[in-house]
């Protein structure tokens, strides 16, 4: 198995057309990245149609090579112009910013290269351990465990975005309940088709996810428009000195270990994953006062542990189909379209494309901090490209890319429909990840809440008496309702 | 009830009742649904039966959700600006024109459109925009990914 893995992995090295389309997706991934607004989640979206004709290794080598490029170049435009290309990035405003605004700039943006390759080669290494361990616990899982597995999954939607606990669960109960539309799949009734026979196998979930990440977040930055923007200048990356290794290395370690437990965990991604490693940063840094006007442990806390969820999230992607991000939400979505089925039987029958998988996002780390050191003021000039020539351009892909994946006008129109709604949604401060990671997870929790019932007969309770699926069920319970009994008993001591 | 205070009842309660209205909808469309015979459904769910668990789940948070708006009134949400509505308004356009012209029309209109409604001063970028875009994504769909586009106007002439 070892040695399978060794060589799986190895075999990306010296597949030349493999390792040049890392390169190309890392140079657009950090492109992506540094555009403030488009980050991971709308740039595999939009790239994901495009991978419909590729090998299933290459293809999701694409996706994954996105996810983890894009997450670290987000770091960019928060240290150069104070805007996080990416969300996961925004904790690095925080000091990256102040750094540079001292003249620092390129030492913020060298601690940051570090930091990110360090969280996301560690996540990778983390990743080749854990999935396969995690595969051999889930071979034991029924539907009632599965069930309760995405009870779970569903219950961990409440932290999974800035959208506040129930206007996130009310998204994600709104994207199980569009997986419900099209042909039942025990009986055959139609739902909610209104006569579309276009929708007998239900909603599909590129021109969704197109429509909800990439024409919403066009529609967002629909009221930027005329925005300025200051720029930090900037001579070159320069890279940590010895003292700043001997200042940052327990945090970047530190924040390791948060990033990948948090990017595992359902449902977190790197976002909660750079805010939990910045505030731990800043709790056991001698030097708190720093903090805020450009301490470099910020940095390096938030940006490994960004970058370390990366890896962490695919996880449970890869080994129970439960998505952490948006992000992985579009790469589980690659996956099923390449007929890579997530699970156990991925982790038996097509391990060595699992371990190409993984070589590929340690490959795509190693080159991402080769272009984030030499060429990372060349990209910060790509975020200065007009918005009024960037996102119409947006719009052509999208549209393009929703007709492209089954060749019907329905699904051009559903990606504007569903951009419109996501535009809505985040205006009134509903976040559109809890609506796409519920999409993918309704069906599961469907099919396995009916395999239960018919497997005892009809009696719910059963479930209950499932050792595995009773433990998911009780986490689901203390992540839903654990923070309001938590403040109400220290109301009570107060 | 001065406008202020009828801002106010908006800001609370206008999301909840669009929520609410779309939830009841929900279980009534679902309550028309067909059921299937006890032979085959068993012991387990008529189809009609989760989308209705669904909606009364979310009727309950939209409630926890009105409750919370009312103890903290929630923060008034910007209007959209003059570019927002207007690309909205593209997007029906760019349907209209697709359906009854051709699709890469509708791109090529909407691009240029949007370029000069986002602020383009100069026109030739915009046409540039416009017109470059949509020839290099078909180019890289058609050649590369073998995508044949709906048909329309131009694509009759290209696919004959």
């Amino acid at each position: 198995m070892f040695e399978q893995a060794i060589s799986a992995m190895a075999s990306v090295v010296v597949d030349p057309y493999l390792l040049g389309l890392i390169f190309a997706t890392t140079i657009l991934g950090v492109i992506i990245g540094v555009l403030p607004g488009l980050g991971a989640t709308t740039g595999a979206a939009l790239l994901l149609p495009f991978t419909l004709t590729m090998d299933p290794v290459h293809a999701i080598a694409v996706l994954a090579t996105i996810y983890v490029s894009a997450t670290f170049a987000g770091s960019i435009t928060a240290i150069l112009i104070n805007t996080p290309g990416t969300s996961a990035a925004a904790a690095t405003t925080f000091d990256g910013y102040p750094l540079a605004q001292k003249g620092e700039a390129g030492r913020a943006l060298g601690i940051a290269v570090i930091s990110s390759t360090v969280g996301g080669i560690f996540s990778v290494i983390i990743l080749c351990f854990a999935a396969p361990l995690l595969a051999r616990v889930a071979y034991e899982f029924r539907s009632p465990e599965y069930f309760a597995l995405t009870v779970f999954g569903l219950s961990m939607l409440a932290s999974i975005s800035a959208g506040g606990a129930v206007k996130n669960l009310i998204g994600g109960i709104f994207g199980v309940w569009l997986s419900t539309i099209g042909a039942e799949r025990v009986t055959g009734i139609e739902r909610f088709m209104f006569g579309n026979y276009e929708l007998y196998e239900g909603l599909h979930f590129v021109p969704i996810f197109i429509g909800l990440f990439a024409i919403s977040e066009l529609l967002v930055q629909s009221k930027t428009v005329n925005k300025i923007i200051n720029t930090v200048t900037m001579k070159a990356v320069k890279l940590p000195t010895i003292e700043d290794y001997k200042k940052i290395w327990k945090t970047i370690l530190r924040s390791c270990g948060i990033g990948t437990f948090i990017g595992v965990l359902p449902a977190e991604g790197a976002t909660v994953a750079s805010m939990i490693g910045y505030s731990e940063a800043r709790r056991w840094s001698k030097n708190k006062k720093e903090f805020g006007k450009g301490a470099i442990e910020g940095i390096a806390g938030a940006e490994a542990a960004n970058n370390a969820a990366t890896g962490g999230a695919m996880v449970p992607t890869m080994v129970l189909g439960i998505p952490g991000s948006g992000t992985t939400a579009i790469i589980l979505v690659g996956l099923m379209v390449h007929g890579l089925r997530p699970g156990v039987y991925l982790f038996t029958e097509q391990v060595e494309k699992v371990y190409q998988i993984f070589g590929s996002m340690f490959v795509a780390n190693v080159m991402f901090m080769l272009m984030g050191l030499y060429a990372a003021k060349l990209f910060a000039r790509v975020s200065l490209v007009p918005t009024q020539i960037l996102w119409p351009i947006v719009f052509a892909l999208s549209v393009i890319g929703a007709y492209a994946f089954q060749g019907q006008l329905l699904d051009v129109w559903l990606a504007l429909i569903f951009g419109v709604i996501g535009y809505f949604a985040r205006r009134h401060g509903f976040s559109v990840a809890p609506i796409a990671v519920g999409l993918i997870l309704g069906e599961m929790v469907e099919t396995n809440l009916q395999h239960s019932l018919k497997m005892y007969d009809g009696a719910w309770w059963m479930i209950l008496a499932q050792p595995l699926a009773l433990m998911f069920l009780v986490f689901a319970f203390l992540g839903l309702c654990g923070p309001m009994i938590y403040s109400w008993i220290t109301k009570q001591k107060d | 009830m001065g406008g202020l205070s009828l801002n106010i009842m908006k800001n609370i309660y206008l999301v909840p009742l669009i929520l609410t209205i779309f939830s009841l909808s929900v279980i009534a469309i679902a309550l028309q649904l067909d059921t299937s015979p006890e032979m085959i459904v068993g012991e387990s769910m008529q189809a009609r039966s989760f989308p209705i668990f669904l909606m009364i789940l979310k009727l309950i948070l939209i409630g926890v959700m009105t409750y919370q708006f009312y103890k903290n009134n929630p923060k008034p949400v910007t209007l959209e600006k003059f570019h927002t509505w207007g690309s909205m308004f593209l997007f029906l356009l760019f349907y209209l024109l697709t359906v009854y012209t051709d699709m890469f029309i509708g791109i090529f209109v909407v691009i240029f459109l949007m370029s000069i409604l986002w602020g383009e001063r100069r026109i030739w970028v915009a046409f540039l925009t416009a017109t470059v875009t949509p020839g290099l994504v078909f180019l890289l769909f058609d050649y590369v990914l073998k995508i044949r586009f709906p048909r329309g106007i131009l694509m009759n002439l290209y696919y004959g």
